[in-house]
């Protein structure tokens, strides 16, 4: 391994450890030294937010002295991710000509975009019941049916009886409640074992292997 | 419209042109959608970069580092050390940071399994069991004991180890069947989490038709 290869993979081992020491270890010098480290990794995670953008930047601008297809949209992301960038600079986030292009540009399009899977879901819905029928996918299906069923209700007949009341909540909260309980416990435990392949260096995500 | 504030007539105007935008792509994929997300994206980078600036960098960097603490200098150099993944030649230099960044993330990550879930999930599982002299008692077993199997069959369904057999690897007949348990509930968590978020597509459907009414309701 390389000199620098070994002093990044030095890096992750001894400031990983030091910080997991600090959670799991009454010792204030473990705990002093866990807020410091958290903090600078926070501020690096800052410096990353910067590399990304001016990665994105570069890539359009890269399209766009190429007048590749679509290059037009390029200049316009460049564009308002400048103005946007120097403006929220200038002003704060929290000013209110940010505020204002966030209800005028963000909110319209996060909202219009989510109003779409309302279309893109049910036809994702339909698909799997054409080409992939089996007794997961109807189980899924059922499902979805009964819980909305439940939770409103519908024109002319009003709540469904004992839908809204018994089995929809049994459903979403005992039944669903296990279920996600399985997935995030099996979820702690992978981040636990990926986790501790990376604290002991034989992950290294960081560029050295 | 005569009794509304220009400013906010404008701003009324461009979101309900960015909503039609990004609603044309119920017809098909097409120029002004395209537009609309490009501009969308430009904007919320945009404000996530000045975001970094102004309420990280600003006050647990630059601002220490101007009051004269040096500790600020070791993460500063580091992050210097991070631009340089911008250019190809000089990406190395920002090893070193990633690779801290990635230790104290995945020591925050294991931390955060172990208290934040581990224990307080298997914890509730067990309390589960504890039952409540106001409530129905079979009520409450019924729940407890649903939970264990459902967490546990769960669990089961991603349990890939196997045994070699005749015709190559095979899981235990009873792994098996505890998986096929787990599918189920696992079908069925999707399916809880599908509804509700088609029911939060729906809600935001009607409150950008119901914006799109209001502005054109103002016009006239």
């Amino acid at each position: 391994m390389k000199l620098r290869g070994l002093l990044s993979t030095a890096f992750a081992i001894a400031f990983g450890v030091i910080v997991l020491l600090g959670y799991f270890l009454e010792f204030q010098p473990f705990y002093g030294l866990r807020v410091v480290f958290v903090e600078w990794a926070v501020i690096l995670a800052g410096f990353a937010v910067l590399v990304g953008l001016g990665n994105l930047v570069a890539v359009h601008i890269k399209k766009i002295r190429a007048r590749e297809k679509g290059s037009a949209y390029g200049l316009l992301l460049v564009f308002s991710l400048l103005m946007t960038f120097l403006a929220g600079l200038a002003w704060g986030p929290d000013h209110p000509n940010m505020v204002l292009l966030f209800r005028t540009v963000q909110f319209p399009v996060e909202a219009s975009l989510m109003a779409l899977l309302t279309v893109s879901l049910a036809y994702a819905s339909v698909r799997m019941l054409r080409r992939r029928l089996n007794l997961f996918s109807i189980v899924f299906l059922g499902t979805v049916l009964i819980i909305l069923l439940g939770t409103a209700s519908l024109p002319l007949l009003g709540d469904v009886p004992f839908v809204g009341d018994w089995v929809r909540p049994f459903v979403s909260q005992v039944i669903a409640g296990a279920g996600a309980r399985g997935i995030l416990i099996g979820v702690a435990l992978g981040t636990l074992t990926t986790g501790l392949r990376v604290l002991i260096g034989a992950d290294r995500p960081y560029g050295g292997k | 419209m005569t009794s509304m504030p220009s400013t906010e007539w404008i701003a009324g105007l461009v979101s309900f042109l960015l909503t039609v935008m990004v609603f044309s792509y119920l017809w098909k994929d097409n120029a002004l959608f395209r537009l609309a997300v490009y501009l969308f994206v430009g904007v919320s980078a945009g404000y996530v970069g000045a975001v970094a600036c102004r309420q990280v960098l600003l006050p647990r960097l630059i601002l220490p580092l101007l009051e004269g603490d040096l500790l600020a200098a070791f993460p500063l150099l580091l992050g210097l050390a991070l631009l340089g993944k911008l250019s190809r030649r000089t990406a190395a230099l920002g090893n070193p940071s990633l690779a801290l960044m990635v230790g104290v993330g995945t020591a925050v990550a294991i931390g955060g399994a172990v208290l934040g879930t581990l224990i307080p999930q298997v914890q509730a599982t067990i309390n589960n069991f504890e039952l409540d002299p106001a409530r129905s008692m079979a009520e409450q077993i019924l729940d407890a004991s649903t939970f264990l199997v459902g967490t546990v069959t769960t669990l089961v369904y991603f349990h890939y180890s196997a045994r070699p057999g005749a015709q190559g690897p095979q899981r235990s007949k009873l792994v098996t069947l505890l998986g096929w348990v787990g599918q189920i509930f696992i079908a069925i968590t999707f399916g809880v989490i599908f509804a509700g978020v088609y029911a939060a597509a729906l809600t935001a459907l009607i409150e950008r038709l119901s914006s799109l009414r209001l502005f054109l309701g103002s016009l006239f």
